[in-house]
């Protein structure tokens, strides 16, 4: 059979389903055929699981003829997805087209959620194709003879690629592939993105920027033209919107009349506390809704996730409040409205989830943004422009992640133990490690061998064993027991399983929520009260509770940050406001013959607030720079406006602090957000002597940020997450009662150890050049600084809080900075207390 | 800087390192130096850094030769775990004190008897004298006032500006005085003390009494 029989064969199929193949699936049938790898760029919902399904099934069609009587067994294809939810899914796909073609292939999943009973007997078979997770596929490397597992791999693909790069999952991908090209002769690489502002970097990463597969590849892209309408939701009475907050919650009328005039709509929050609150408060408020609105995010139950999402494909939900968990795959046919509550904080994952409605071809998707306090309209107008624009976020990838490689050759030596002179040039290859030097590839070496540089008298490290031939090697079960537990680059607390005094699973919830608890207090979890009767063998024992008052989980999400596009979208914006007001102080309506770009109600809404704001203070144009200083109780605050997103404004921020630090003994604490950055103090801050002294200077930028860094909590942040994937900090056996007392430690203590007694350490330096890198994008942070200083500063002595500040300096997540001793802060604080 | 407090119309003297001396009988009490903690992580492939096992060493060292007492009582959770190299350290330490020294032992104490006889150390399940008591966890008992550890105090004190510091700290109260953990690579529990309660703080240079 050749190329051209074999694409017959898809066509039929397609046209026996009453569809017709887009060109992008065509294209890449195409190239799979002439065995070429490649990067898909394909939005979720556009039939992406068959692009690449069908030609790996053909490949498999055209080997075999007798395909139809005979089964070749063992593994053929390994279909790779960033969360497990969406497996059920690409495996009803997968099967359909494989039976109703009549070959004997087999589909199975591999997950987390798969049972000890199925793990053994795929270990006994493997299915022809396999659905797993990046961390499942590191658990395969961890098992012995994984090498004849692989052995007839023909293909591998990594789903929502986009999802991935730019994680440290994304890194343990490319380990996990760099063994497989070796030990798989035959493997064509696959990936699938979104659009993403890197797409060519993302096809450079997925398949080795040296690599024969890089060279023998393809970028296809989809170009489904799809039109997204963004409406926002404006309050009628902006006098009494709130200036603060992130709930939106006094907007939820507004909201019933969208979900009534609409089949199904898909509410995403930004936390899951958040949607716990809505799912909570719309039952409440709106009790006709009980039945036909449900909740979906990732710390509810399996069952009920699953339940929920058949439901919104058989159309039996007018609404779901959901979070991030139901951003990718799945394909919901009914679903024509979204609601976006408060900032997505990125272009990228807005078009995503407006992309989660109107699927039928030809129909617009809907997104409504609502905004949960005044200045998220100007966000609102922004990412409207940014739609149209198409203005989408790169994803950077990691670098040099030493953590994930000690955890990938711990799991090499587990398995089938390594040699180095096969690994090295394996790791050289990826992007990641392309700029490894032979001095950090033996440092490496020594550390999961000798757990330092050098070998110590007393010393009883044990890990990895170097065996006589040469061959680096785990033999303690002990160890190899705990790194397979540890496997996996998402760091997340100790997790406890919620469970009712009767039975019955309700979902997990974060350690540190619980232990805040007493028995007898009354939270809110999966959209129900529940009273904490007790707490035992990582379990939470519940019951219902009709009390009326109770406490709300907050996940700790990680804080998202306006890309640089974005920030510039933000920037115009509000130039834009500055301008509205200037040619229209009192009414709305357009004076004759003035041009006026300001047509947008969101900006218009926000007239009261931006009046408000003019009284103490400015609007800033595009060549102010703003700042604002006030005193309130709570201290001397002093608020900066560089309108440059979260991540620029930590490093400003820091740097600023840390700069004025040096000319005299004070203590800051320093709050961030996507408009600007407050340093509040218990001192006033001399603002001429900072103007005076150019502090926003670019020199020495990067000496003062690195020190800047060591003085705030930044790395230490980002250390937790390194020590548990390099295997320093031992989380515990999930749900098993074997003590591990001993073994607990917390980060920030190791933090403190690396600092004072190995701060060489290359896992403690990659905390810093990974805030660096990824937190405070050096070059962003010189575009700033460069802004800046061709920006007239207005500095405003106000007598109190602007609306624009409001949102800054009520945010309670802080860092710290402090030039004093800490016996003079101690006694300053006592002498504060005692007035 | 140092405090001195009196307990049970005793005197004591509070030391920056969290150790304290009970003048009476000059006995140097330390609590929860965690011995072997390091060594326990780096044998189960944790590699924290080894450098950091001689500083416990190096601290004891100094403390005992600032107050030559005349005997030094450990408050318990001396070692962290089952045996390990680090014992050797240890016995060659005790070589080189001249205090005698005795151990009040706590929970994580679970090394046997015999090896701590062979160092001349007396091992108490608690130790009673002039209406003191000194226990690894705290107790309550009538007509005693107890002195444990156990807990790892510390303490964080609010300011302006939502400034917080956090430190270590001795926890006094009506019926007992818990002492700061001593060693290196320990973590605290914070304390929020009730009305009455005295809480001393200690910085590397300080003790402050902060409550």
């Amino acid at each position: 059979m050749n190329r051209a029989e074999s694409i017959k064969l898809a066509n039929q199929w397609f046209s026996e389903q009453g569809w017709k193949p887009f060109k992008f699936q065509k294209d890449t049938w195409k190239n799979y055929l002439q065995n070429k790898n490649g990067l898909l760029n394909a939005p979720t919902g556009s039939g992406k699981t068959y692009a690449l399904w069908v030609p790996i099934v053909l490949e498999y069609i055209k080997k075999n003829p007798d395909y139809k009587t005979k089964h070749k067994k063992g593994l053929k294809a390994i279909w790779i997805t960033p969360l497990r939810a969406l497996s059920v899914e690409i495996e009803q796909s997968a099967r359909r087209f494989a039976e109703e073609k009549g070959t004997q292939l087999t589909v199975g999943i591999r997950t987390g959620d798969t049972s000890q009973k199925e793990r053994a007997a795929q270990k006994r078979m493997m299915p022809d194709l396999l659905i797993t997770t990046p961390e499942s596929l590191q658990l395969l490397l961890a098992s012995k003879n994984y090498d004849k597992t692989f052995k007839d791999l023909n293909a591998i693909v990594i789903d929502e690629w986009h999802e991935l790069l730019g994680t440290k999952r994304g890194v343990q991908v490319e380990l996990g592939l760099s063994r497989l090209k070796t030990i798989s002769k035959k493997l064509k690489i696959w990936g699938i993105s979104a659009t993403i502002g890197n797409l060519q970097q993302a096809r450079e990463v997925l398949l080795g920027p040296t690599s024969e597969a890089f060279k023998n590849s393809e970028l296809i892209r989809a170009d489904l033209d799809k039109k997204i309408s963004v409406r926002s939701i404006i309050p009628e009475k902006m006098e009494k919107f709130p200036w603060r907050g992130h709930l939106g919650l006094h907007l939820i009328a507004e909201v019933v009349p969208i979900i009534n005039n609409s089949k199904t709509t898909l509410i995403f929050t930004n936390t899951r506390s958040q949607c716990e609150l809505w799912f909570q408060k719309l039952m409440e408020k709106y009790p006709e809704f009980a039945g036909d609105v449900a909740m979906h995010h990732g710390s509810i139950n399996k069952e009920t996730r699953l339940w929920v999402e058949q439901a919104i494909r058989n159309e039996s939900l007018k609404a779901v409040v959901c979070t991030s968990s139901l951003d990718l795959g799945v394909d919901f046919a009914p679903v024509e409205t979204i609601i976006q509550i408060g900032g997505p904080k990125g272009v990228a994952r807005f078009i995503q989830r407006a992309g989660r409605s109107g699927h039928q071809p030809g129909k617009e998707s809907v997104i409504y943004f609502l905004p949960t306090h005044a200045i998220e309209l100007i966000e609102a107008a922004a990412l409207q422009k940014a739609v149209n624009k198409t203005v989408v976020e790169d994803r950077i990838p990691y670098l040099l992640s030493f953590d994930v490689l000690v955890q990938y050759l711990t799991t090499l030596a587990v398995s089938n133990g390594f040699f180095p002179a096969e690994i090295f040039p394996e790791i050289k290859n990826t992007f990641c490690f392309q700029g490894i030097t032979e001095d950090e590839w033996i440092w490496v070496l020594n550390f999961i061998t000798k757990g330092s540089q050098s070998l110590q008298a007393y010393d009883e490290y044990k890990k990895v064993e170097i065996e006589e031939d040469g061959k680096f090697k785990v033999n303690d079960r002990g160890v190899a027991m705990r790194h397979r537990l540890q496997i996996g680059t998402i760091v997340s607390d100790a997790v406890l399983t919620v469970k009712y005094m009767k039975g019955g699973f309700i979902g997990s919830i974060e350690e540190w929520f619980i232990s805040k608890l007493k028995p007898g207090d009354v939270f809110t979890f999966a959209g129900r009260n529940l009273e904490l009767v007790r707490i035992k063998n990582m379990q939470v024992i519940v019951k219902s509770s009709k009390s009326k008052t109770s406490r709300v989980p907050s996940w700790q999400g990680g804080r998202m940050a306006f890309s640089a596009q974005m920030s510039e979208l933000l920037r115009e914006e509000m130039y834009e406001a500055a301008a509205f007001m200037d040619e229209n102080p009192e009414s709305v309506t357009l004076l004759n013959g003035k041009k006026s770009k300001s047509s947008a109600p969101e900006l218009k809404a926000l007239k009261p607030i931006f009046k408000r704001q003019l009284k103490e203070s400015i609007i800033p144009k595009s060549e102010d720079f703003l700042i604002e200083t006030f005193k309130t109780r709570e201290g001397y605050h002093a608020i900066f406006y560089p309108f440059e997103g979260r991540f620029v404004h930590e490093a400003l921020g820091s740097l600023l602090a840390y700069r004025i630090s040096l000319l005299l003994p004070i203590s800051f604490t320093l709050a961030f957000n996507d408009y600007g950055f407050e340093l509040l103090s218990d001192q006033e801050i001399d603002m001429q002597q900072v103007l005076d002294n150019n502090l926003f200077s670019s020199e020495f930028l990067m000496d003062d940020l690195y020190k800047s860094l060591n003085a705030t909590e930044m790395a230490r942040r980002k250390f937790r997450d390194i020590a548990v994937i390099a295997g320093m900090v031992f989380t515990g056996y999930p749900n098993k009662l074997i003590k591990t007392k001993h073994l607990q430690s917390n980060s920030q203590l190791l933090f403190s150890v690396f600092r004072d007694y190995e701060a060489d350490n290359l896992l403690f330096q990659q905390a810093f050049r990974e805030t660096f890198e990824h937190q405070l994008e050096e070059g962003r942070l010189r575009l700033a600084l460069e802004r800046i200083s061709h920006q007239n500063i207005i500095w405003k002595a106000c007598k109190k809080p602007t609306p624009f500040s409001f949102p800054i300096i009520t945010d309670r997540l802080r860092e710290k900075l402090s030039s004093e001793k800490v016996e003079d802060r101690i006694r300053k604080m006592l002498k504060s207390l005692e007035k | 800087m140092l405090e001195k407090i009196q307990l049970a119309n005793q005197h004591f003297v509070l030391h920056p390192s969290g150790a304290m001396l009970w003048e009476e009988q000059q006995m140097l009490l330390i609590s929860d130096v965690h011995l072997g903690k390091i060594s326990h992580f780096r044998k189960f492939g944790s590699a924290v850094p080894y450098k950091a096992i001689a500083e416990n060493f190096i601290r004891l060292t100094e403390i005992s030769e600032y107050f030559s007492p005349k005997t030094i009582c450990f408050m318990g959770d001396l070692f962290h775990s089952s045996l390990n190299a680090e014992w050797d350290l240890f016995a060659d330490w005790v070589a080189n004190i001249d205090a005698s020294i005795v151990l009040v032992a706590g929970n994580h104490d679970i090394i046997s008897e015999l090896k701590y006889e062979a160092l001349g150390i007396k091992i108490f399940s608690e130790i009673t004298h002039s209406k003191i008591l000194l226990t690894h966890h705290p107790e309550e008992r009538e007509a005693y006032y107890n002195i444990c550890g156990h807990l790892h105090p510390g303490f964080k004190l609010r300011g302006v500006g939502r400034q917080v510091v956090k430190l270590r700290c001795f926890y006094r109260n009506k019926k007992q005085l818990i002492m700061p953990a001593f060693g290196e690579f320990t973590g605290n529990f914070w304390i929020s003390p009730k009305e009455g309660d005295s809480i001393y703080a200690i910085t590397k240079k300080e003790v402050i009494l902060v409550h």
